[in-house]
């Protein structure tokens, strides 16, 4: 079965320089657009900053997933050796903080880098099996040669014209309505 | 490409003529040596070991920070590293303070083997001096010594010491002046000549690092032996290395020589490494104990046994120290150093730099400082304590040598051009992205 494209997505614009594209990202982050994006062949440094993009939150769950860790290690070395059956290993105290700490370190580590994972899977929503942009038929040629700006219908300032309007002058060669 | 770095390095140069502040620091650090060489003299006299152990503590502190800028140093050439570039003309700057501190080295050699008191610092040095915790037994019959005396004698350590001053020395002597030509001629040989030296230099900097903490600090306790000792003082030089040019580096910033050279994104790797030695050091350090404490050697748990019990078996002032080293030198860096501000906010790095200078001095006082003495109770020993007013003579004694090694950075700073305008990845450097 063909997928039957209906609705419009968004207005898509594209660049084949970078400083041009460059500065246009940075126009539609000062006319206060929020459901936007960005496609480029290679990476641009600085380009999240003039996207107008704060820091990932992914960072977060690292330390939880550390912290969470680092708390079942030491649960679970107590539990077994200190509570549950008490044994006498080297002449070692049943349970301390220095013999069981690479099991702490060890689960703080594994802990950290799940969280990560996960945090990263949670904060860009994946999985997705499809995405809406997939419907423009040159979409590769973000892969190759050109800077696309995606500004989304579903942005509280979108107005077709306008923003059609308002890519025109920021610089857009080719400007693509994408349905979905 | 070097035309923009002309530029911008010629509108940095105004801030520059500024007075140099060159002569006072040499005026604090010949204060802070005559404190600290007067209290040499007095503990030799007086049999205090304490007051020439301060002398030790300002060298070894000294010798880590000049250690990790010289490791940073090769190692950013190894790397190829593009980032680094204008951070690391501040750090050869700093390198030449290495031929100073060698020579800082031998008042505490020399003296008390010229006044007749040889085993004041090192008791091997003296085959004479009873061995603490082994009644009646002298070093020169001390079997654990005779199996060492072929490494453990002065002519050796001596010979040891003028060829780790003639590697670091000549190194540092090297990679400066291929990295100065570099500023007078438009030559890319002298980045490659740089990458080579540090191929070789950054194994020669290792062993010499690693067997100069054996020879200088480990055979304070000749008896004990850690094959960590040298990982943990790497581990320790690179974070003292990092935290002092990242003092630097904001101070230079700010005051004008840099300003608008270093910016945030050199902030943020500096921190990033800082926190990585952070985590470095904590795994060496624990490392050490770990194994020591699981194998259970009487040879070697007792050289954290002084650092722990009283002879009564209660917990000794060393025992807080080392808590505190733990919290203090390990968690909350590592706590700090985690959040991303902290790595790129001028006054949140430049603290907690300073506090890992702070600790990195405790550090090592804990490892220097704590060394057995005979006397004639139950253990046939006792420990060095922690609080003494020697404290204050430590003080003295890491300004004096501060002083002198600050001075000797500011001297070659004056002379050099802020970066280097001509090196390869020095537009790459201003440019730097996180």
């Amino acid at each position: 079965m063909e997928h039957q494209p209906k609705a419009l997505y968004c207005l898509l614009g594209t660049f084949t320089k970078t400083p041009e594209f460059f500065e246009a990202a940075g126009k539609v982050r000062d006319a206060g657009y929020k459901k936007w994006d960005t496609f480029t062949p290679f990476p641009v440094h600085g380009l999240d900053a003039q996207m107008g993009m704060k820091r990932s939150k992914v960072p977060m769950f690292t330390f939880c997933g550390g912290l969470f860790g680092f708390c079942l290690g030491t649960l679970i070395t107590w539990y077994m050796n200190g509570w549950d059956y008490p044994l006498i290993v080297g002449g070692k105290p049943f349970w301390s903080p220095v013999f069981p700490f690479p099991v702490m370190y060890e689960l703080t580590i594994l802990n950290a880098a799940f969280g990560t994972l996960l945090g990263m899977f949670v904060m860009n929503m994946l999985p997705r099996h499809n995405h809406p942009l997939f419907n423009y038929p040159d979409f590769v040629r973000s892969n190759d040669d050109t800077f696309f700006i995606v500004i989304e219908k579903s942005d509280p300032k979108f107005n077709r014209e306008a923003t059609e309007a308002f890519l025109k002058e920021i610089g857009a060669e080719e400007i693509h309505a994408v349905e979905a | 490409m070097s035309a923009e770095a002309v530029a911008t390095s010629s509108a940095a140069a105004p801030a520059t003529s500024r007075k140099n502040p060159a002569g006072i620091f040499l005026v604090v650090g010949i204060i802070g040596l005559a404190i600290g060489l007067g209290a040499l003299v007095m503990g030799i006299q007086n049999n205090d070991s304490r007051l020439a152990l301060s002398w030790l503590v300002g060298f070894t502190f000294w010798f880590s920070v000049l250690a990790g800028m010289l490791f940073l140093t090769q190692i950013s050439y190894l790397f190829d590293a593009g980032w680094v570039v204008v951070v690391r003309r501040q750090m050869e700057n700093c390198l030449a303070a290495f031929k100073w501190l060698w020579l800082l080295l031998i008042p505490v050699i020399a003296l008390p083997l010229l006044m007749d008191n040889p085993g004041l610092v090192w008791r091997w040095m003296d085959l004479d001096a009873v061995v603490p915790g082994i009644h009646h037994t002298t070093v020169g019959n001390d079997v654990l010594y005779l199996h060492k005396a072929g490494l453990l004698n002065v002519p050796f350590l001596i010979g040891r010491l003028c060829i780790y001053a003639l590697v670091t020395c000549g190194l540092a002597f090297l990679l400066r002046k291929n990295s100065f030509s570099s500023d007078l001629e438009i030559n890319p040989k002298y980045y490659k000549n740089c990458r080579k030296i540090s191929a070789v230099g950054i194994f020669l900097t290792a062993f010499t690092a690693t067997f100069a903490v054996f020879d200088l600090l480990m055979s304070l306790s000749y008896h004990w032996f850690s094959t960590m000792y040298g990982v943990w003082f790497f581990a320790l030089s690179m974070r003292l290395g990092i935290a002092a040019t990242a003092v630097l580096c904001f101070h230079l910033s700010q005051q004008g020589r840099l300003k608008g050279l270093y910016n945030q994104s050199h902030a943020y790797f500096l921190g990033c490494l800082a926190l990585a030695f952070t985590v470095f050091w904590a795994y060496i350090s624990f490392s050490q104990y770990f194994l020591i404490y699981n194998a259970n050697i009487p040879e070697e748990t007792f050289w954290y046994n002084i650092r722990e019990l009283n002879i009564d078996g209660s917990k000794s002032a060393w025992w807080y120290v080392s808590m505190g080293l733990i919290f203090g030198f390990f968690v909350i860096p590592f706590i700090a150093l985690l959040w991303y501000p902290t790595k790129i906010k001028p006054w949140r790095f430049r603290t907690i730099s300073c506090w890992i200078m702070f600790m990195g001095l405790i550090d090592i006082i804990f490892n220097v400082v704590p060394i057995q003495e005979p006397v004639d109770n139950i253990l046939g020993f006792q420990v060095l304590p922690f609080l003494s007013p020697a404290l204050l003579v430590d003080v003295a004694v890491v300004a004096g040598i501060g002083g002198i090694c600050i001075w000797a950075a500011l001297r070659s700073a004056a002379k050099q051009e802020p970066i280097p305008l001509h090196d390869p990845r020095v537009l790459e450097s201003i440019h730097a992205a996180e």
